[in-house]
């Protein structure tokens, strides 16, 4: 029996419906928009094709971008990470006491992770165990964790922000070299590489992840965790299992950022991270990821998170242009993107 | 010829509340077993006891000649119960192939292998009369009736012997309805599958049904098959009988 009903979707079509479809676009006009921009104040070459000017914006995008992956992964299974930025912080003075107190830097590194791995375990059961909004229980972390790390810093080595300088060079009376681990976890100086490591890792996890989301089983629970719990649990998907690990994927991808902020800057800094889960929520809205789940990409978010850098330091290189419009602009974005997301969504829904 | 599903004396409470008392019913191979009844005479209940949610108080529930007791829906379905409840159990914005693996993924390596979901699917709808041009468009794109085909032909790919069928016409338009109806026909022809019909549509039961059970208030009002349950009776019956009478004889006066 053949449906006359049935229409043929075309590649045009279903190209479409690609989530981050939005994102392509917007990319392109904040792109123009600021070549534009430049060109009339005669910064075009500072930006665009000076290293130091393409840096800033490529570094700042690998920044948010990491965190927009976790971000994205997360909205897609429908739950939220509020506490993202302030984990940053959390994890560099972790890591910075620990060296600190003589732990050896790569041992440093690994009881960070394990320590971030674990928070995001217990914000993820207690989410899925209460069944609290995310929201609402990682708003709570989002205080205790950079309250809990100048805490702490501060009742043991009496300062909130913590330089590690000292543990990161070679010990004045040989033995082991800690430059070498330094090197090889923030490896753009060992190879004189002309980013910092975390647009390397940032590549790295993009692709990752991106073939996690479409590709593997894993990726496609988030996807039904989010889109419809219930259902997915009739077929057998552990949504909560699923729904844990991504937390814990969320707040070790802050890890990753804290201890190489360390490594990079040589201290410790308690408002590392501030408002930076805020941007990375906004790339991945820019991006195309549904707010109540099911819907979205990695690839979305990531060029959700480059819009967001070259908007956040163009507006630099354009004097005639107030610093603050760029939060305007910044939330008409968001809000345009969550329009044009909800209409795209619909249209997948109609077919 | 032995029941491929067989209840004996099954009951369910929760609480003082008796939710099924005695019911005994059986389904056959090749054979649609239409379980009628209004709303609050049941149905669900007994859907929940056969498709593992909850265990019965009292009697057996017994498959090919054997004795089973469920204590989850998994062991229902490794047992060969199929059940597809009114809502489906799909994700709307999913694509076929996905929706019809969902759980149940086929992995070439580390990742998904996505040509083989999509020809298995292609395959399998293909058998109940649905062809789907791009197993690769979100499940959005799909009618009501095409995606409840979907939910049987999944069911039944992944080794159901029992099909339960929760009201798969009730939330339908007219033309979706017969559409299922079809579907329905094409699992009953192939002979190695049983059918629990599950409606409060008259109508639906007598086009399809080969036997019938009737469900009021927790118990069964009557048993038969298509031969000894005409139309008159079975319109009665779905009405609970006595109470139609009662009604009737109010209107008049």
């Amino acid at each position: 029996m053949e449906d006359e009903r049935l229409r043929k979707v075309s590649s045009l079509q279903s190209f479409v419906s690609r989530p981050e479809l939005g994102s392509v676009f917007g990319l392109a006009i904040i792109v123009v928009t600021f070549m534009s921009l430049t060109t009339v104040s005669g910064t075009f070459s500072a930006m665009w094709t000076n290293p130091i000017g393409i840096q800033a914006w490529v570094e700042l995008a690998a920044f948010v971008g990491i965190l927009a992956i976790g971000a994205s992964l997360l909205m897609i299974a429908g739950e939220f990470d509020l506490s993202m930025g302030a984990n940053i912080a959390l994890a560099g003075h972790s890591f910075a006491l620990l060296l600190t107190f003589g732990v050896p830097v790569l041992p440093a590194i690994l009881i960070t992770f394990i320590e971030l791995a674990f928070l995001g375990f217990i914000m993820g059961t207690i989410v899925v165990r209460t069944g609290l909004p995310s929201f609402i229980v990682t708003l709570g972390f989002w205080f205790a964790s950079r309250g809990f790390a100048v805490f702490l810093s501060q009742t043991l080595v009496n300062q909130s922000r913590l330089s590690v300088k000292p543990y990161l060079k070679p010990p004045a009376g040989g033995g082991e070299d800690p430059t070498l681990i330094d090197n090889i976890f923030a490896f753009d100086k060992a190879f004189g590489l002309p980013f910092d490591a975390e647009v390397y890792y940032f590549a790295i996890l993009v692709i990752i992840t991106a073939f996690m989301l479409h590709r593997t089983r894993f990726g496609n629970w988030i996807y039904a965790s989010g889109g419809d719990a219930q259902a997915a649990r009739a077929v057998g998907v552990p949504v909560n299992r699923v729904k844990i690990s991504l937390f814990m994927i969320s707040t070790c991808l802050a890890c990753l950022l804290g201890v190489l902020t360390v490594m990079t800057s040589g201290a410790s800094d308690p408002k590392a991270g501030d408002f930076r889960e805020l941007h990375a929520i906004a790339a991945a809205v820019i991006g195309g990821c549904a707010l109540m789940g099911g819907y979205g990409s990695v690839i979305g978010a990531v060029l959700g998170a480059f819009i967001f850098a070259i908007a956040s330091r163009g507006i630099n290189f354009v004097p005639f242009i107030d610093n603050n419009l760029f939060r305007v602009m910044l939330g008409m974005m968001v809000l345009g993107a969550a329009l044009l997301n909800q209409f795209l969504r619909n249209r997948v829904l109609r077919g | 010829m032995t029941a491929t599903i067989q209840l004996n004396g099954v009951s369910k409470f929760f609480g003082n509340i008796i939710a099924l008392k005695d019911i005994s019913f059986e389904a056959h191979q090749g054979e649609v077993t239409a379980l009628l009844g209004d709303n609050g005479a049941g149905k669900s209940t007994l859907i929940k006891c056969l498709s593992g949610v909850h265990a019965p108080d009292e009697g057996e529930i017994i498959i090919e000649g054997k004795p089973v007791k469920f204590s989850s829906p998994r062991q229902a379905a490794a047992a060969g119960i199929g059940t597809v409840y009114q809502d489906l159990a799909l994700q709307p914005l999913m694509s076929v192939s996905r929706n019809f693996f969902l759980g149940r993924e086929i992995n070439k390596g580390l990742f998904l292998d996505l040509d083989k979901m999509s020809e298995i699917t292609r395959r399998e709808m293909a058998k109940l009369g649905i062809d789907v041009a791009d197993p690769n468009q979100p499940i959005g794109t799909l009618s009501g009736g095409q995606r409840q085909t979907l939910a049987i032909s999944r069911a039944i790919y992944f080794g159901a012997k029992v099909l339960i069928l929760d009201e798969p016409t009730s939330a339908l338009g007219q033309k979706q309805q017969l559409e299922v109806l079809r579907t329905v026909n094409e699992v009953r022809n192939r002979k190695d599958i049983a059918i629990i019909f599950i409606t409060h549509n008259d109508l639906h039961a007598r086009l399809i049904g080969d036997r019938f059970t009737f469900l009021n208030r927790g118990r069964i009002l009557a048993n038969g098959n298509r031969e000894a349950i005409d139309t008159d009776n079975l319109r009665s019956l779905m009405a609970g009988g006595a109470e139609l009478a009662e009604l009737e004889a109010e209107l008049k006066n």
